[in-house]
């Protein structure tokens, strides 16, 4: 088997116990690996009822057969449960190192069933598989803990070569909003994983390795890799932009395109409210001192580190990215990029998903700003634009301090404890990535139709709608909306399950990478059996939600999109078309009016319901 | 004489050359048995390329100041010395030298660097 290790570590913590098996290479032929192996095994193994934060829910690590081996951008975990938040699947992409070391100690996938007694961390060193207790790193930042498990290895070497994956504070107080950050400054994408993990009583997932992986045409392998670094590096996205500040550049053109959101989406972030020489690209190099960090294996290199050294907060992290800009930032009014980045910075060493985190306070903050709650019912002041404010929530949202227990429970909940579940911004339960939908149609029918919740990355039609990267497609049209946003649904699903970032999109076609994927693995896709896996996955997805209850009553936005356009910037006057592209979105992903794949449409994908 | 310049200024630490070094010596992808690596301190990078054998430790320890970042001589150091367990090939115990990957244009690992960090110069 070429790419993969073809075995599954699975660890029952109740039990202290663990067996190592063999992946069915049936599964592999017909999901891939990744996301696609995890969704297939988590939906066969749990019933989809279960309670996330209950023992009999699951927690799966399982990184794509192209992690390790070299391919461009090869490096992401998914990391597949049920999330606390919104009660769908979940499915989150670690980036960094800690993926590929998961290849190299053998294994493809890590499957954590059960409950430990007491808190542990599981560790596999060089094929020594063994559960220590966490007492020292419990409660405990991410960073944290990292340094203490290095300190403890005896072998100081080998402690440079080991990779860590860790919750923070808030996923041990089983904070729904909580993620996994790993390698101690890089959140995973997607909230209410991380309460799972601290549910599990598992601190943490220490991995190093020296096994081999094979590939099956190595000097084709070699050839063609060299061609795409070259591609990347001629193509002004990848080889500029994105390696100078990360995806902060976006947040340039969506200024210009009024996509960001400001108060929670009350409005669009534009010149008399924040001015781009605030928190543009230029504001953001004089900010911080910004040193390029890569994934394993990738010649793009966005991820900044920086260091922060104030009274609130002391040490190293990562610059704000858009998604950190936008969610805690202008969605909450801060437009101070040295209070964004530390408000990023928090939630990578407390363990908070900033999407999540970000949306929840804007919402809180929106109910104060109409009277609908106050300082005294919340127990925290909370105003739009105070960066202190802000940093005060996530801290104590955290570490479930004071009582900011009930803002800890998520945007929805607490939207609904007041009557005003209109004040929430979010689809299935998760607050909104910070994408204006109104004055980005595709975008917004993604939001809507996610199995994941509204988040980016599971279709990143950014690419074609702004960059206008493969082909120009206007953001505020409706035309051919519903076949782009399938498409890169798809293509989503699939370079998640081969462990490959969405990043090179920006610089080479998916046909480009198709060869690559090829000459590791020694098979012979083409580019559409690919996206016909990818359908299948997503397919998948969405049966599992169906299961749980949801249906297409969930498919929407909230009504602030539909029904009030908006009120300034370049895109005034826009809401968003979803009533025009949704029927045509199901149609053409053969399901029916309501949402649901028709028996045809399985049978060919050779899903059953 | 052709030789690998290092800038640890612009190195990202995405290990790309690590697997370019073992696919091309080994045809499997592995950084344990490549020729270079690539360490962290901080948020600073240091590619290390194996360098000759020695069998045994030295006894001059020293340490280096870059900036004002004061740094282990042993982690930049590039022999394969029973000190360290880098650049020593786990099956066969045999230690690994850099060896251009036969003769220039690029080594396998300068192909695959895109952040510059590594340069074939000649001088």
């Amino acid at each position: 088997m070429y790419g993969c290790t073809g075995r599954c570590l699975r660890v029952n913590l109740s039990a202290g116990k663990h067996s190592i098996e063999d992946i069915n290479p049936e599964l592999l032929r017909k999901f891939l690996g990744g996301r696609g192996l995890g969704v297939k095994v988590y939906s066969d193994e749990v019933d989809p009822k279960t309670d996330p934060l209950g023992p009999e829910n699951k927690l799966i690590f399982v990184s794509g057969p192209l992690v390790g081996t070299g391919a461009i951008t090869g490096a992401s975990c998914n990391v597949v449960t049920k999330s606390a938040l919104s009660g769908t699947i979940a499915c989150a992409k670690t980036r960094g190192h800690f993926g590929a070391e998961l290849k190299f100690a053998g294994f493809d996938m890590i499957i954590v069933e059960g409950k430990a007694e007491s808190p542990v961390i599981l560790s596999i060193l060089d094929d020594k598989i063994s559960l220590q207790p966490a007492l020292e790193s419990w409660g405990r930042t991410t960073s944290e803990t990292e340094a203490v498990f290095k300190k403890n290895l005896a072998d100081k070497w080998a402690a440079r070569d080991t990779y860590l994956i860790s919750i923070g504070p808030a996923g041990e107080k089983l904070v729904p909003l909580a993620n996994i950050v790993n390698d101690s400054f890089l959140s995973v994408g997607g909230a209410g994983i991380g309460a799972v993990m601290g549910s599990k009583n598992l601190k943490a997932i220490a991995i190093k390795g020296s096994h081999s992986l094979a590939i099956a045409d190595s000097a084709r392998f070699v050839r063609v890799v060299t061609n795409l670094i070259n591609k990347l590096n001629s193509a002004p996205l990848t080889s500029h932009s994105m390696s100078a500040w990360g995806s902060a550049f976006f947040i340039d053109l969506c200024y210009q395109k009024g996509m960001l959101p400001h108060k929670n989406f009350q409005g669009a972030a534009f010149t008399e409210l924040t001015e781009l020489k605030d928190i543009g690209t230029k504001a953001l190099s004089n900010a911080f001192a910004m040193r390029s960090s890569g994934c394993f294996a990738c010649p793009i290199a966005c991820l900044k580190k920086t260091e922060v050294n104030n009274p609130f907060f002391k040490g190293k992290g990562m610059a704000p990215t858009y998604w950190a800009i936008g969610a805690l930032g202008l969605n909450c009014g801060v437009s101070d990029l040295s209070t964004i980045g530390m408000a990023n910075m928090i939630c990578a060493e407390m363990g908070l998903d900033p999407i999540a985190a970000g949306g929840t306070v804007a919402t809180a903050m929106e109910l104060v700003e109409k009277g609908i709650a106050d300082r005294d019912t919340l127990k925290l002041e909370l105003r739009f634009g105070q960066g202190e404010d802000l940093l005060h929530a996530l801290t104590l949202m955290a570490t479930k301090k004071g009582h900011a227990k009930r803002i800890g429970k998520g945007g929805q909940a607490l939207a609904g404890e007041h009557g005003t579940s209109k004040s929430f911004m979010g689809v299935k339960g998760l607050p909104m990535a910070p994408f204006d939908p109104r004055s980005i149609q595709g975008m917004g029918l993604h939001f809507a139709t996610c199995n994941f919740g509204p988040h980016h990355l599971y279709a990143y039609t950014f690419i074609e709608e702004v960059l206008g990267v493969h082909e120009k497609s206007d953001p505020l049209s409706t035309d051919g909306k519903p076949e782009l946003v399938k498409r890169y649904q798809d293509l989503a699903a699939v370079l998640d399950s081969l462990g490959l970032c969405n990043w090179p999109l920006m610089g080479v076609k998916f046909n480009n990478i198709v060869p690559m994927i090829n000459s590791c693995l020694g098979t012979d896709y083409k580019a559409d059996d690919l996206m016909k896996i990818g359908e299948r996955i997503w397919n998948l997805e969405k049966l599992f939600n169906m299961k749980v209850g949801f249906d297409h009553t969930h498919d929407t936005l909230p009504g602030r999109f539909l029904n009030e356009p908006i009120t300034d910037g370049p895109a005034k006057g826009q809401i968003s078309k979803l009533d025009e592209m949704l029927p045509g979105y199901y149609e053409l992903r053969g399901w029916n009016e309501k949402g649901e794949p028709r028996g045809d449409t399985l049978q060919a994908l050779g899903l059953k319901r | 004489m052709p030789r690998i310049k290092i800038d640890h200024n612009k190195c990202t630490g995405c290990r790309h050359c690590e697997i370019a070094c073992s696919i091309n010596h080994s045809g499997v992808a592995n950084p344990r048995r490549a020729r270079i690596r690539v360490f962290q301190e901080g948020n600073v990078f240091f590619p290390v390329i194996a360098g000759p054998f020695v069998d045994a430790a030295c006894t001059s320890k020293l340490d280096i100041k870059i900036g004002d970042q004061v740094y282990d001589m042993c982690l930049l150091c590039r022999a394969s010395c029973p000190q360290k367990p880098f650049f020593i090939e786990a099956e066969t115990g045999f230690p690994l030298k850099c060896d251009f990957c036969g003769i220039p244009p690029n080594p396998s690992c300068v192909r695959w660097c895109n952040s510059g960090a590594l340069e074939l110069i000649d001088d």
